[in-house]
């Protein structure tokens, strides 16, 4: 049972520091030694989940998403409306979305997400986060100076477009919701899901082309 | 806890890595670390004790750590803690009694796990709440010494409060096992309340805040 004492936790973690190679991959290895001998993971379920959050779960998900809030208005009123439950019309309901939100970028408005505490992010529609988004820069940046953040992105937005910023301070998640690019009227879900990039859906890309696929 | 951790708004931490990429995972530890958190192999912890555990890391090798490498410290930490390996275990590398194997899971099964930890956090609560949405608000200068999350850079600054959540678990008392609900509301500050006169007066930074981080302002 946890002991939920921080003193406790700061003395271990200072131990730990003191005692054991810094190396991460010996304390993975470690860690998952001794998860297996203590009868806690079969290795086998660490592939699993390996190959689940490589092959099954990942940004194309939030993009088939997108790509039917493009093409159904009915859909995307759902999913603005209660994204947590309009996802679940995919099956794509899970860790960290108990409590999503969809936001919609817009001709005068920009939106764009951090989590400056951790690293949140809902990861049952995303997948695991790219390792910018966990970086010291972004976090501490994404709040302060997102038009600096956004340019280094290559995103050049213009002084008359809002730049609205969520720190993911709590349990909710944000997925943003970019615009359609013009050029794909014709287009059907599938084709429009391949242009939605993972970028798009965190806020560090805008301007999607219908030129990329 | 004015943490490392609390990195929103600090300076000097020079451009983004964009280049190294959108690979979800550039090690194979980085894997294996996520695969042993997805399944939760510490399982008397809450998600604020893990959040917390990560704030108590020695500072600097928070700053240093990856991520993953962060995750790893902190589940060894957590581990001892729960006393579920003792630190003999860990600096020795095993244990000298295994336990039964646990029974391997099948990827369909795991991606049917993440379905089903679709988590809901509200707590319902009979106390009424103090803020509309449309309300200015003050956040706290002082914040407790514990887990919390009012970020240092959004202390005593006035935003309005744009949705009300209900009541959702407070994570200051969550890191330490109390199970209560409190009032969430999303605030939103300008960029120039935040940051001064010269941000762009367009633009605006939203949290989810608990009731007690917030005054009327």
């Amino acid at each position: 049972m946890s002991t939920f004492d921080s003193k406790h936790a700061a003395h271990l973690h200072r131990h730990i520091h003191s005692h054991l190679p810094s190396d991460p991959a010996l304390r993975v290895k470690a860690l998952e030694s001794l998860a297996v001998e203590k009868g806690l993971i079969a290795s086998e379920t660490v592939d699993a989940w390996v190959e689940a959050y490589s092959e099954h779960i990942g940004p194309m998900r939030g993009a088939k998403v997108v790509a039917r809030a493009w093409v159904d208005p009915g859909f995307k009123a759902r999913l603005l409306a209660d994204a947590t439950e309009a996802i679940k019309e995919f099956g794509f309901e899970g860790n960290a979305t108990g409590h999503l939100k969809a936001v919609e970028n817009t001709d005068t408005q920009h939106n764009m997400v951090v989590c400056t505490l951790c690293s949140c992010y809902p990861f049952s529609i995303l997948g695991m986060s790219p390792a910018w988004y966990k970086s010291a820069a972004y976090r501490a940046r994404a709040v302060r100076e997102p038009r600096a953040v956004l340019a280094e992105f290559g995103v050049d937005l213009p002084e008359d477009v809002a730049v609205r910023v969520w720190d993911s301070t709590a349990e909710l998640r944000y997925l943003v919701v970019p615009k359609r690019p013009a050029g794909t009227e014709d287009w059907d879900e599938e084709r429009l899901a391949g242009i939605v990039t993972r970028n798009s859906m965190i806020g560090t890309d805008r301007d999607l082309s219908a030129g990329s696929v | 806890m004015d943490g490392i951790h609390d990195l929103g708004g600090k300076e000097g931490y020079g451009p983004i890595p964009v280049s190294e990429g959108d690979a979800p995972f550039t090690h194979d530890w980085e894997q294996r670390m996520w695969g042993l958190a997805r399944e939760g192999i510490c399982p008397s912890m809450t998600i604020d004790w893990f959040r917390h555990g990560l704030e108590l890391m020695v500072p600097g090798d928070y700053l240093t750590f990856s991520y993953f490498q962060k995750w790893a410290t902190n589940y060894l930490m957590l581990m001892v803690d729960a006393g579920q390996i003792t630190l003999a275990e860990l600096e020795r590398g095993y244990v000298l009694e295994p336990a039964d194997p646990a029974k391997a899971k099948t990827v369909d099964q795991v991606v049917e796990q993440v379905r089903r930890a679709c988590t809901d956090f509200s707590v319902p609560e009979d106390a009424p709440a103090h803020f509309a949405v449309g309300d200015t608000v003050r956040t706290l200068r002082q914040i407790n010494h514990n887990h919390t999350r009012l970020p240092a850079y959004a202390r005593d600054c006035v935003g309005e409060v744009i949705a009300h959540h209900g009541c959702h678990l407070f994570p200051d008392e969550g890191a330490h096992n109390r199970h209560v609900g409190q009032h969430l509301y999303t605030v939103s500050f300008s960029a120039q309340e935040l940051w001064g006169d010269d941000a762009n007066p367009r633009d605006t930074v939203t949290l989810e805040l608990w009731e007690s981080y917030l005054v009327p302002a």
